[in-house]
């Protein structure tokens, strides 16, 4: 496998470096050709204004790559779009989250204070656009947003966590499969992703000011304590789900008024959030490479059926528990993936 | 006499009453020396207005689905433009010009102004090379105004627009993608070579704008033959398939059916009714056909379209 490291910054010069070290041919400042020994195909890149900038890779690999981002001086958030039918590795914080629309978790907002790497697979089409917005610009679209009340919560969610992810809505699906079709040598092709990019940035924050005016009814108490019974529900993954009963005492509300609440505030009901995210779990320990077998792994996240944890598995990921599996092995250095 | 276009004077427009026009006008710097005009308005009377622009060193390109009679006049041209006339057109703002409106026009238009010099620099950065750029260029006066027909996909962007509430940043986001990917548009218009309309016998042009609404005003039920169509267009099947080409860029069959795709996807996207309603009420033969014709266009079947929305 090779590897290559790179940073990010809002203006061209990162490029200088990756393309050397890479041995691909950097033309004019904004398209990278994938050199033959790694494969075929490019990234593009262009400033669309001073705060924001998009990166769009399209290409094929012959042989196993690993893209190593440093974190880099200036404050900056990373919009990464995955579009390409087999997920790639994308490693934050030495855990590997896959991310591909295939699997429907196509979006991953990452800070570029901390350091990522990307693992595309070989032999398949990659479609991705990274959009690099400037911190302060972003919490400047936010602050500037109708409702502050929300614009606080947006930026907790990015704050809290290294990184953020999500399904790409269909609109903006639409919109990068349109990149598909468009030739990155072609003079209308700048403008074209400049466009594109910002539809989607505006798509992204108009996905999460919806649910402004539904924000204004929930006071911050009733916020909180919701809040609180969710990250009660993330403590305990490896727990049966609680009942609503008890979350709503925990919340200090009626079932209906809390089901309610708990839907606005997360667009999902606690009890599939709480799948959604035991099953996020189940593949970091499927690939964890600690277990022998996929029963231990489901006895330990409290399922007894293998059966039925196949099938919830299956709806997030559209894959089998087997697939992804990783068993232990008394060298965990020798990984074999077969994809 | 109103003189409401001169880029980088917001505050003109604004100054209309609701009596004379109803709706919203929108400026907004877009950066790169391109500044852009958004206008969604109703005519509340007969309206003339006279544009004389006071700098002489920017293009305008008009980007204008009026649905209602509007005419555009100069010292030697008079045209009516709208979404079934002539809707795209581009004048240098050296160029007087006289715009009128009837009363209960609904006018949606979206104008691009670019420097000139961002306009050149533009071209040469993307070696788009002079001979195209005359296209544009009326080579004896040296000015630029052409009067053209946009395309499909450029109609599409601008309805995707007129969806969103105006003002604010995320607004404005959306409206500077707009200029970008109809200035993407325009140059690969330019850079295709593509036949400029002006050249085509205005007669002819009418029937095949005639045809064309006529499709989209029955893009719910079958697609109409081609026989019937250049009957009422008054030519040959073989003319009218060579125009209709040459006009709107695509045949009249995947006109149609990029279009009832596109309604196809308003439809899913306003969540009322289930895929096989749609694909009723569009009169696709089944689902499937439907649901592999949707996928053919947009990339991803109408089930994940909607599961994702």
């Amino acid at each position: 496998m090779q590897k290559f490291t790179h940073f990010y910054s809002l203006t061209p010069e990162w490029q200088f470096q990756l393309a050397k070290e890479m041995g691909g041919e950097l033309i004019d400042n904004k398209i990278i050709v994938i050199p033959e020994n790694l494969g075929h195909g490019h990234s593009y890149f262009t400033q669309i204004t001073p705060g924001i900038s998009a990166l769009f890779m399209d290409f094929v690999l012959k042989t196993p790559i690993k893209m190593n981002r440093l974190k880099s001086e200036n404050e900056l958030y990373i919009f990464h779009f995955d579009f390409s039918n087999e997920p790639s590795l994308l490693k934050i914080n030495d855990i590997d989250y896959k991310i591909g629309s295939s699997i429907n978790l196509g979006l991953a907002v990452i800070s570029n204070a901390i350091e990522s790497s990307f693992k595309p697979p070989i032999n398949e089409r990659i479609i991705a656009l990274r959009i690099l917005v400037d911190k302060k610009l972003l919490n400047e679209f936010i602050k500037n947003h109708p409702t502050e009340e929300y614009s606080t919560r947006k930026i907790k969610i990015v704050k809290q966590e290294p990184y953020y992810y999500d399904n790409i809505d269909s609109n903006s699906l639409l919109l990068i499969q349109s990149l598909k079709s468009k030739s990155v040598f072609e003079s209308s092709f700048d403008p074209y992703l400049k466009g594109i990019s910002l539809k989607l940035l505006g798509n992204f924050l108009n996905r999460y000011s919806e649910s402004i005016t539904v924000k204004n009814e929930i006071s911050p108490v009733e916020i909180e304590a919701i809040n609180k019974t969710k990250t009660y529900l993330l403590d305990h993954l490896y727990n049966p789900f609680p009942s609503v009963q008890f979350l709503s005492q925990m919340a200090g509300m009626s079932p209906s008024k809390y089901k309610m609440l708990f839907k606005k505030e997360f667009h999902n009901t606690p009890n599939n959030l709480f799948i959604k995210e035991k099953m996020l779990l189940a593949n970091r320990l499927l690939q964890s490479g600690d277990y022998n077998t996929l029963t231990e792994i489901i006895y330990d996240l409290n399922y007894t059926k293998l059966s039925y944890f196949c099938s919830k598995y299956y709806e997030l990921f559209h894959r089998k528990p087997s697939e992804d599996f990783k068993k232990k092995h008394p060298s965990k250095k020798t990984r074999t993936v077969m994809m | 006499m109103i003189d409401p276009f001169v880029p980088g004077v917001p505050l003109v427009p604004a100054e209309i009453p609701d009596k004379v026009r109803s709706g919203n006008s929108y400026f907004l710097d877009c950066g790169d020396g391109i500044t852009a005009f958004y206008v969604d308005v109703k005519f509340n009377i007969d309206l003339h207005m006279y544009q004389n622009n006071k700098t002489n060193d920017f293009v305008g390109l008009y980007y204008n689905l009026t649905e209602g009679e509007t005419t555009l006049s100069g010292t030697d041209y008079k045209h009516d433009i709208g979404r079934w006339q002539y809707n795209l057109y581009v004048i240098d703002s050296t160029l007087k010009s006289n715009y009128y409106v009837k009363t209960g026009s609904k006018t949606f238009l979206l104008c691009i102004f670019i420097k000139k010099n961002t306009l050149e620099s533009f071209a040469k950065k993307n070696n788009i090379n002079f001979k195209n750029i005359n296209q544009i260029t009326d080579p004896k006066k040296n000015t630029i105004i052409r009067f053209d027909r946009m395309s499909s996909e450029s109609y599409h962007i601008l309805t995707d627009l007129r969806k969103l509430t105006v003002g604010g940043p995320v607004f404005d986001l959306h409206l500077t993608a707009t200029v970008h990917l109809l200035l993407s548009n325009y140059l690969r218009k330019i850079a295709g070579n593509r036949i400029i309309i002006q050249t085509v016998n205005e007669h002819d042009l009418a029937s095949i704008i005639a045809i064309q609404k006529f499709l989209i005003d029955n893009i719910e039920g079958h697609f109409p033959t081609i026989k019937l169509m250049a009957r009422n267009a008054n030519m040959s099947e073989s003319k009218f398939k060579n125009l209709f080409k040459k006009i709107t860029g695509t045949t009249p069959n995947a006109f149609f059916m990029d279009n009832k795709l596109l309604s196809a996807k308003d439809l899913l996207e306003e969540r009322k009714l289930t895929i096989s309603q749609v694909s009723d009420q569009l009169n696709f033969t089944n689902n499937s056909y439907f649901a592999s014709k949707f996928k053919e266009q947009f990339g991803l079947s109408p089930k994940v379209f909607i599961n994702q929305l």
